[in-house]
């Protein structure tokens, strides 16, 4: 019998033959495992993330949800009071208002090639992405430069689930306390002496008159760090992997380093970081002869829903030329990555640099060991070999 | 399943069914149809879906909130009075038939 159980270190490692039997055979799936609906094909995701109200964020969106988030982030709010919180801090990270963050993405990204010289080999993972997205993110919000290493490992421990009890660990939610508790610190401080950075703005923010509630400027601050650093940096990564897995790829962007935005939206649809969120049903549906009930979860499968055929033909291969529009790499509707203009921009610098520092960058023979979560996917080291 | 016509920039007309509930933004960029974008993936968060929608069907539509309001400020093309992001407008059954134009550019 079919199972689909995204604990599972095999679905963290490899998800797509899954997705592929759900798409064909099981279109509307209840997985006894995780007690949840699965949709995997495109059309039912976009009808799903266009329904808000039948499919609600506000009993959290992550498919196993920290404790206190529901009701008090932009991805576990509906709409109207998303739109609000939304609208506070969209102008900001729109592509126009973002060129102020091209050129120190461009330094941060060759300091830490420039370090890499001499060497044969690296691990893209901790020597790269990590290094240069949380410079990045330092940057946006103004955090203060100590401790940097442990904020990239909360973020990153945060998003993790384990495989054995089908929830989140003692150190995951550990993880995401100490997040809150440098959150909470951040926020008190920038209340007091308030920048010109992403979150003094949406600190100091009101929505109609109405100020912000704690809960919701912490638990909001909160995810940010982590989506910034976790989501970013695992993007990278898949990026990374992908132009060196497919040398044929790498050497069209060497030639032609214009068709990298090409590759960065043909990877966002190839495999997305973020593979699946959730949603909660708000209003009895029934789908392809399954009903599902109000108060069940269900999982919307983005990568699954970029693999789909009926979509984009020869979805298992990965086209330069493709230049896929209405991909899910980064959700869609309401709940759309906010960080969109921030990631094309960070991923077009990062790989520019790369290849212009290293043509030959090429993959190594490695057994990869992938992140254990419900949600994003993403190798946890990256070997590389740079000559 | 209600037709929506998207005219481009030359004049050449494209007419397509769509879903119930369906963006003209997700019709477009998912059946091939140029001149939208759809950067930002439907969240009124960039202003690459902008279109002209017919004069005949600008009553129907609903309002534009503050955000698309804003978010329009910042097209590529010229923004006229029927202006709008083609992510904000759902296909429905009020909307059978409706016509957008498509602007010169979008980035």
């Amino acid at each position: 019998m079919f199972r689909f159980d995204p604990y599972s270190p095999e679905i963290d490692a490899d998800p797509f033959p899954a997705y592929k039997t759900l798409r064909e055979e099981h279109p509307c799936f209840w997985s006894e495992d995780i007690e949840m609906w699965v949709l995997s094909r495109h059309k039912d995701i976009v009808m799903a993330l266009n329904d808000w109200e039948t499919f609600s964020s506000a009993k959290g969106n992550l498919v196993s949800e920290l404790p206190g988030r529901q009701g008090n982030t932009l991805g576990t709010t509906d709409p109207p009071r998303h739109d609000r919180l939304r609208a506070l801090i969209q102008k900001a990270v729109t592509k126009r208002a973002l060129t102020h963050i091209i050129e120190p993405a461009r330094t941060t990204m060759r300091k830490h090639l420039d370090a890499l010289k001499g060497r044969e080999q690296v691990d893209f993972v901790n020597e790269l992405s990590s290094k240069y997205t949380v410079d990045l993110i330092v940057y946006l919000f103004d955090l203060p430069k100590e401790n940097l290493q442990t904020v990239r490992d909360k973020a990153v421990l945060m998003v993790q689930t384990d495989p054995q009890t089908k929830q989140k660990g003692a150190e995951h939610i550990a993880a995401f306390e100490w997040m809150q508790d440098y959150a909470a610190k951040l926020v008190e401080e920038r209340k007091k002496n308030p920048g010109e950075d992403l979150l003094s703005q949406f600190i100091l923010s009101e929505i109609d008159g109405e100020k912000l509630t704690d809960k919701e400027i912490l638990l909001t601050v909160t995810t940010l760090i982590m989506a910034g650093i976790e989501s970013l940096s695992g993007f990278l990564t898949m990026l990374a992997k992908n132009v060196t897995d497919f040398p044929e790829v790498r050497d069209a962007l060497v030639a032609d380093p214009s068709l990298v935005p090409d590759a960065v939206e043909e990877s966002l649809r190839f495999n997305t970081s973020a593979q699946r969120f959730r949603r909660c049903i708000n209003k009895e549906i029934t789908l392809h002869g399954q009903t599902m009930k109000k108060g069940d979860f269900v999982i919307l499968a983005y990568g699954s829903a970029n693999r789909d055929e009926e979509v984009f033909p020869n979805a298992d291969v990965y086209d330069l030329s493709r230049k896929p529009k209405g991909h899910l790499g980064f959700g869609g509707g309401v709940h759309a990555c906010l960080g969109t203009a921030i990631a094309r921009l960070a991923c077009k610098v990062m790989l520019q640099e790369l290849l212009a520092a290293y043509p030959n960058i090429s993959a190594v023979d490695q057994e990869l060991r992938w992140m254990s979560s419900t949600n994003f996917r993403s190798p946890l080291e990256l070997q590389l070999k740079l000559g | 399943m209600p037709t929506v016509t998207y005219v481009d920039f030359e004049g050449q007309s494209t007419q397509l069914n769509l879903a119930e509930g369906m963006t003209l933004m997700q019709g477009a960029v998912m059946n091939g149809v140029e001149g939208i974008e759809g950067e930002c993936s439907g969240s009124c968060a960039c202003a690459t879906c902008h279109c002209y929608v017919d004069d005949a069907w600008l009553a129907k539509i609903p309002e534009m909130s503050e955000n698309e309001e804003e978010m329009l400020e910042d097209t590529a093309s010229e923004r006229k009075a029927n202006s709008r992001l083609s992510c904000q407008i759902k296909a429905t059954a009020d909307l059978d038939g409706i016509v957008i134009h498509m602007p010169e550019e979008q980035e």
